[in-house]
């Protein structure tokens, strides 16, 4: 009796043995933005992470709250291993279950990151950057070089800014009447009258870098990150270090997906992407502040709007919103913009 | 079933309360109902409402000529061309058409003495483009029944041609032009594409501010309560369009 279970146990064996390499040789799938945020990922991340480990990356691209959404519709059986999206809206996916809580100790790159990189239990930060103002100094004669500057009358009709997200605006208006994200009231009078300057809105990046392109709005409020893209285009575009309040830090993130088949795998991503060799190519591609504080920023890169090269430099150059009020006011600010700015 | 089905879903979701900062939904509520009853949301209903009548009457006034020539030509060739020419904006996705009116009506080619894009004007410019061939192929469709014999008897009863058109040809195309006003009428009332890019984020329709609240500040609950009383008006407008505009037909 014991002789045929053994033998049956063998035959089972030998016939899913096959499955094994298969199931490894699955792709891992990332979310992510489309464009140069995919591209850079894929030639930064994806590429050694694959010859290393001999797993495919495969790609979901999108807009940050599309991806929630869809991951949304997808909880339990996630369609993506690995999610990368803005620190705020991780608090989103983290407050539904659909991050796996991380284990730093799977993750022993972490070991070198800044500590405003632990966004929270179940994301963790890959690169840093700031939203700051970008203009074409071919269309705006006079130079930008602080927020306040944005209230000037030869700037009427020419600004661009987010509506999906109003953070960045509403913060340093309530920062310019000395108040802050959590105080936000203060600014809305000040923002009002900014109102008869902006040209358009803008939903996505793409918009936000055709508008810039078009001229349609060449002074925007803008992501740094797209700004670089921007220039190395060709574009000749100007990124403002403002003088008188910080640009607002943006802290992009990666995170684990909740029930996925393929944690461990995950988890080998996300730790390489914050080891030190990548970051430094990360910050060299993104043109982005590293979060690993042992990653080296080409000299080329230093001091530019959103490149970080030491700890010191995440508070000195940048404002951080805070997360948890980002994430729970985002909805009445956004509310509020779309009342009293965007409404014409 | 399956729309009774979606349509439960949504009231239900209109219903659970909305807890910021998260994504889960509380107990149940009329309090998304009350929200989106603010002046802001009603602006966005009012001015659906607007551009979708002037989408529609200017489309009915740019597209009639034109379904008359495709219906009335002689020429094989001319009504091929006619055809050709309406069909040929299907033949590009919408975003495409979009993307190209944004060139147009921006300040790229073409100075403009005023601001077309990101303008309600340039909205509305893009939605008749988008709806013209439909209302062409429907009003040609409705032209091809009126009988030539009637408009030639009128006119050989000494009838001038702008009479006998408004006795006799626009009287019996009638059903065409109450089916395509309500198809256009109905189908601008939900455009977001066109709004989302020609608007620049200024020009807010319906559509448009279910997105913002679904997806940007992520308070579905919010939207499933804006969709419902959006469609609620939408049928209630249609529904009045369409009796507005029966009686013409009968008579």
């Amino acid at each position: 009796m014991l002789h045929r279970f053994l033998i049956a146990s063998l035959l089972l064996a030998l016939t899913l043995a096959p499955l094994g390499p298969s199931l490894a040789g699955a792709p891992l799938v990332v979310s992510v933005w489309g464009g140069n945020w995919k591209n850079t990922i894929e030639r930064v991340v994806a590429k050694p992470y694959t010859a290393k480990t001999g797993i495919p990356v495969e790609f979901e691209v999108g807009g940050t709250l599309d991806r929630l959404a869809k991951a949304r519709v997808a909880k339990g059986a996630p369609l993506v291993d690995v999610t990368f999206t803005t620190s705020h809206v991780a608090r989103l996916y983290a407050s539904d279950g659909l991050f796996e809580k991380l284990d730093l100790a799977k993750l022993p790159s972490s070991n070198d990151l800044a500590k405003e990189a632990f966004r929270s239990d179940h994301a963790i930060g890959g690169w840093a950057y700031v939203y700051t103002i970008a203009y074409r100094p071919d269309l705006v004669k006079t130079p930008i070089t602080k927020w306040a500057d944005l209230w000037r009358p030869d700037l009427k009709g020419k600004i661009a800014m987010p509506d999906f997200d109003p953070s960045h605006i509403i913060t340093i208006s309530a920062l310019l009447e000395g108040g802050n994200e959590k105080t936000w009231e203060k600014g809305q009078e000040r923002l009002r009258q900014l109102k008869p300057s902006i040209a358009a809105f803008f939903s996505t990046d793409a918009r936000s870098q055709d508008l810039m392109k078009t001229g349609e709005a060449p002074v925007e409020v803008m992501l740094s990150i797209n700004a670089f893209h921007l220039r190395d285009q060709g574009l000749s575009i100007t990124i403002v270090e403002p003088k008188d309040k910080p640009g607002i830090l943006g802290i992009d993130v990666a995170a684990v997906m909740a029930g996925g088949q393929k944690t461990k795998n995950a988890y080998e991503f996300v730790n390489l992407l914050l080891s030190k060799d990548v970051q430094e190519q990360l910050a060299a591609g993104f043109k982005a502040g590293p979060t690993n504080t042992k990653a080296v920023v080409p000299a080329s890169l230093k001091g530019q709007p959103g490149v970080f090269s030491s700890p010191a430099e995440w508070k000195e150059r940048g404002y951080i919103i805070d997360d948890e009020t980002r994430a729970t006011l985002l909805p009445k600010w956004k509310e509020w913009f779309n009342a009293n700015i965007v409404a014409r | 079933m399956l729309f009774a089905t979606a349509l439960g879903a949504l009231f239900r979701l209109s219903v659970l309360e909305f807890v910021p900062g998260s994504l889960r939904t509380g107990g149940a509520t009329a309090a998304n109902f009350r929200a989106v009853l603010a002046p802001q949301y009603l602006r966005a209903i009012g001015e659906t409402a607007l551009l979708s009548a002037a989408t529609t009457i200017l489309t009915l006034l740019a597209s009639y000529p034109v379904a008359y020539a495709l219906a009335r030509a002689r020429s094989g060739r001319v009504r091929s061309l006619l055809l050709g020419l309406t069909l040929a904006p299907f033949f590009t996705g919408a975003i495409v058409r979009t993307y190209a009116w944004m060139l147009v009506l921006g300040n790229s080619f073409v100075t403009w003495p005023v601001r077309l894009l990101f303008e309600p004007s340039g909205v509305l410019v893009g939605l008749v483009h988008f709806s013209m061939p439909t209302m062409i192929l429907i009003l040609a469709a409705a032209l091809a029944h009126v009988e030539p014999a009637l408009e030639r008897a009128a006119a050989s009863l000494g009838a001038r041609p702008a009479r006998v058109f408004w006795r006799v040809t626009l009287p019996l195309s009638m059903p065409g032009v109450v089916s395509g006003s309500l198809i256009v009428f109905a189908w601008t009332f939900s455009a977001f594409a066109t709004p989302e890019l020609l608007g620049g984020g200024r020009v807010k329709m319906i559509a448009n501010v279910v997105k913002d609240l679904a997806l940007d500040s992520f308070n579905w609950p919010g939207s499933a309560a804006f969709a419902i009383v959006a469609l609620a008006v939408t049928l209630a407008l249609v529904a009045g369009l369409g009796r507005l505009l029966a009686p013409r037909e009968a008579s």
